[in-house]
């Protein structure tokens, strides 16, 4: 139990947040910057990512509690702070986890003036909200509990792992319009979801004709797990062979879903673009390998009632204990259902307005870098915003950025973010051409990096492409 | 004045990412982390009338009353590791004429006698039933008896009983477990 709390804030600390790449989005210098609006503009000719380096994102955070808050080294008792963390937390703060790791990504453009791109990425997703009141019951127990119903509810976790598959076009259909959509094929390796439970479990001090001392309710429970490719694992020997196995369902092994990404950049005017995505748009459909947990009922719990009977030599009482197991198990089963289940992706919404000035000139005599009609600007000032849908509704963030061309090869981005995490995200994002190659990087949170115990998410996208623009 | 800016910002990045680090922590004191819950819960309760105390058929009293249960989780390893005290509570309620002995065995797995406790329970009358209370603590090498058992047998004795005798004895108990893992 220790260990696994050591662990569980451990990885909370150290992995990042939400998805959210405010960094990247508009940052039309990198070609990871389609797969965040299919429809933005492209002004090379042609990407090829590099085999398993041309995006590696990883994102992890905490809204509630960070590294420091707990393993800080103060005075105080360590058990004091998880206490009062417990405490301060909602019930609506949650750890998240995202990595992604590009296998393939390439990009062209097309006689007819297409940008076609596509490529494979694997995916890895986990949240989890606070069980507060889960969190209490194992911390302090139900002695100074009586009455309160601690909430079974509160339970509300999704785990992905998956490959994805996409395709996508992006024309500019006039002088200001810019559109793309990209296709998605998912292949779910693993997955689970433990969303909508409802229940409560509550201890009442009896009165003089309650049975017992107390009651210990079990209310309205009904509380379940839904997994696909999960119970084909159980039977495997050892964590080798589970690797083997998931690592085997890469290619189109695991269950099918299907989505789309849209996305659009409008240019107002020579100053003004506006920019909207949306991605993920899309489903899951678990046919195979689906195990589902289902436990619902009621149940009122009073204890052992002995009765006394008359027994003749040998003969054993009652198996009361038995019964109370029995009885519970019938009161609140636990079913399994192989139900096939429907999981529609966490779609998230993109959008972003960009003020630019400063006629960046790659040359004196020509424009290279823009030969295509347009401005391309120097300095661009802006808003974003971010959302997510989560199980327990969205999650929002905001972002102003300032990005510069600093030359012909270098850009770089900075942004500063406020979201669910915290009011002081500070980000930085460089993309850097040498020769053909591009190299970017990305992070966030850069004032924590002076202790990243403190901070309560961090964000990290770096890879490498070749570009060729003409 | 570009280059100047380049190399501000790829060494601001080079520092960003070689300074990282996690500071003032001392992940030593997962050691240190330990959940004391306090949980309530109850354990037996009985109802018996006085003529459970007298074999109308053979007309002899019954003086001694016994059952047995099974509390499976008692010798549960995890509950021997983490058990620091366990406080037991009974409350009876008599409205029979007589005082009682109400006696716990707790008994292992291979029926030996672990660890026992008990109690004198006082006279009642039919018209104006008594309380009798009795705490009883558990805590430091009694607990690792106590946690070799996994049933108890309780009985319960009369000094003597008659077909006339009347009223109930009434008993409710808890025990509040204090665990630290």
């Amino acid at each position: 139990m220790r260990n696994f709390l050591t662990v569980m804030l451990f990885l909370v600390g150290v992995l990042a947040i939400s998805q959210n790449k405010q960094i990247l989005y508009g940052f039309d210098d990198t070609p990871q910057s389609l797969m965040l609006n299919p429809g933005s503009k492209v002004i090379h000719k042609k990407h090829y990512g590099i085999p398993l380096l041309s995006q590696i994102h990883i994102n992890g955070g905490s809204s509630g509690v960070s590294v420091y808050d707990i393993f800080n080294n103060g005075n105080d008792n360590i058990n004091d702070r998880i206490t009062k963390k417990i405490f301060e937390m909602k019930n609506t703060d949650f750890f998240t986890a995202t990595q992604q790791l590009e296998l393939i990504n390439f990009g062209w453009r097309a006689k007819n003036e297409i940008f076609f791109s596509g490529g494979i990425y694997q995916e890895f997703d986990f949240i989890s909200y606070f069980p507060k009141d889960l969190a209490i019951l194992a911390w302090e127990g139900n002695s100074d509990y009586l009455d309160y119903k601690f909430d079974l509810g509160e339970v509300s976790t999704t785990g992905d792992f998956m490959t994805v598959y996409h395709f996508g076009m992006n024309k500019k259909i006039n002088e200001k319009l810019t559109v793309g959509a990209r296709l998605k094929l998912y292949s779910s390796m693993f997955s689970y979801r433990s969303v909508n439970n409802t229940g409560t479990f509550v201890t009442r001090l009896g009165d003089e004709n309650s049975e017992n001392i107390y009651e210990h309710t079990v209310e309205n429970a009904d509380v379940s797990v839904e997994t696909s490719g999960y119970a084909s694992l159980r039977e495997l020997d050892g964590p080798n062979e589970v690797i083997k196995e998931v690592l085997g369902r890469t290619l189109f092994g695991g269950n099918i879903g299907v989505g789309v990404d849209l996305g659009f950049t409008y240019e107002i005017n020579d100053a003004f673009v506006l920019t909207a995505s949306a991605l993920d748009v899309g489903a899951i459909f678990h046919r195979k390998d689906v195990e589902n947990y289902r436990a619902h009922g009621n149940y009122t719990l009073d204890g052992i009632n002995l009765i006394f009977p008359a027994l003749s030599d040998g003969e054993s009482t009652y198996p009361y204990y038995d019964d109370i197991e029995d009885e519970f198990e019938r009161e609140i089963p636990i079913d399994t259902i192989h139900n096939k289940y429907t999981q529609f992706r966490p779609v998230k919404i993109n959008a972003g307005l960009s003020f630019g000035f400063g006629r960046f000139f790659a040359s004196d005599n020509c424009d290279c870098m823009n030969m295509d009609t347009g401005v391309l600007h120097k300095q661009n000032v802006g808003v974003q915003f971010y959302s997510i849908f989560r199980p327990k509704g969205q999650q929002l963030a905001g972002t102003l950025y300032y990005k510069r061309r600093l030359n012909e090869f270098i850009s770089a981005k900075a942004t500063y973010t406020v979201d669910s995490y915290s009011f002081s995200n500070v980000g930085l994002g460089v993309s850097a051409d040498v020769g053909s190659v591009n190299f970017y990087v990305a992070a966030d949170n850069l004032l924590k990096y002076g202790n990243l115990a403190k901070a309560k998410s961090v964000s990290l996208q770096l890879g490498f492409n070749i570009i060729i623009d003409d | 004045m570009i280059r100047t800016l380049v190399i501000s910002i790829s060494s601001l990045f080079l520092c960003l990412f070689f300074t990282a680090c996690v500071r003032d922590t001392d992940f030593d004191q997962a050691e240190d982390i330990s959940l004391s819950p306090i949980m309530e819960l109850d354990l037996i309760y009985f109802n018996l009338q006085a003529s459970d105390f007298y074999d109308t058929i053979n007309g002899t009293p019954i003086l001694t009353l016994r059952d047995t249960t099974e509390i499976k989780f008692l010798d549960d390893s995890t509950l021997q590791e983490s058990l620091k005290r366990a406080d037991f509570y009974f409350k009876f309620t008599n409205s029979i004429p007589r005082s009682f002995q109400v006696d716990f065995e707790f008994l292992s797995e291979e029926n030996n006698i672990t660890y026992e406790t008990g109690t004198a329970v006082e006279q009642g009358e039919v018209s104006t039933p008594v309380i009798t209370e009795f705490t009883h603590i558990v805590e430091g090498e009694a607990i690792s008896q106590l946690t070799l058992a996994n049933k108890v047998v309780v009985s319960v004795t009369i000094p003597s009983s008659n077909e006339n005798l009347q009223g109930t004895l009434n008993m409710k108990s808890k025990t509040t477990y204090f665990l630290e893992y």
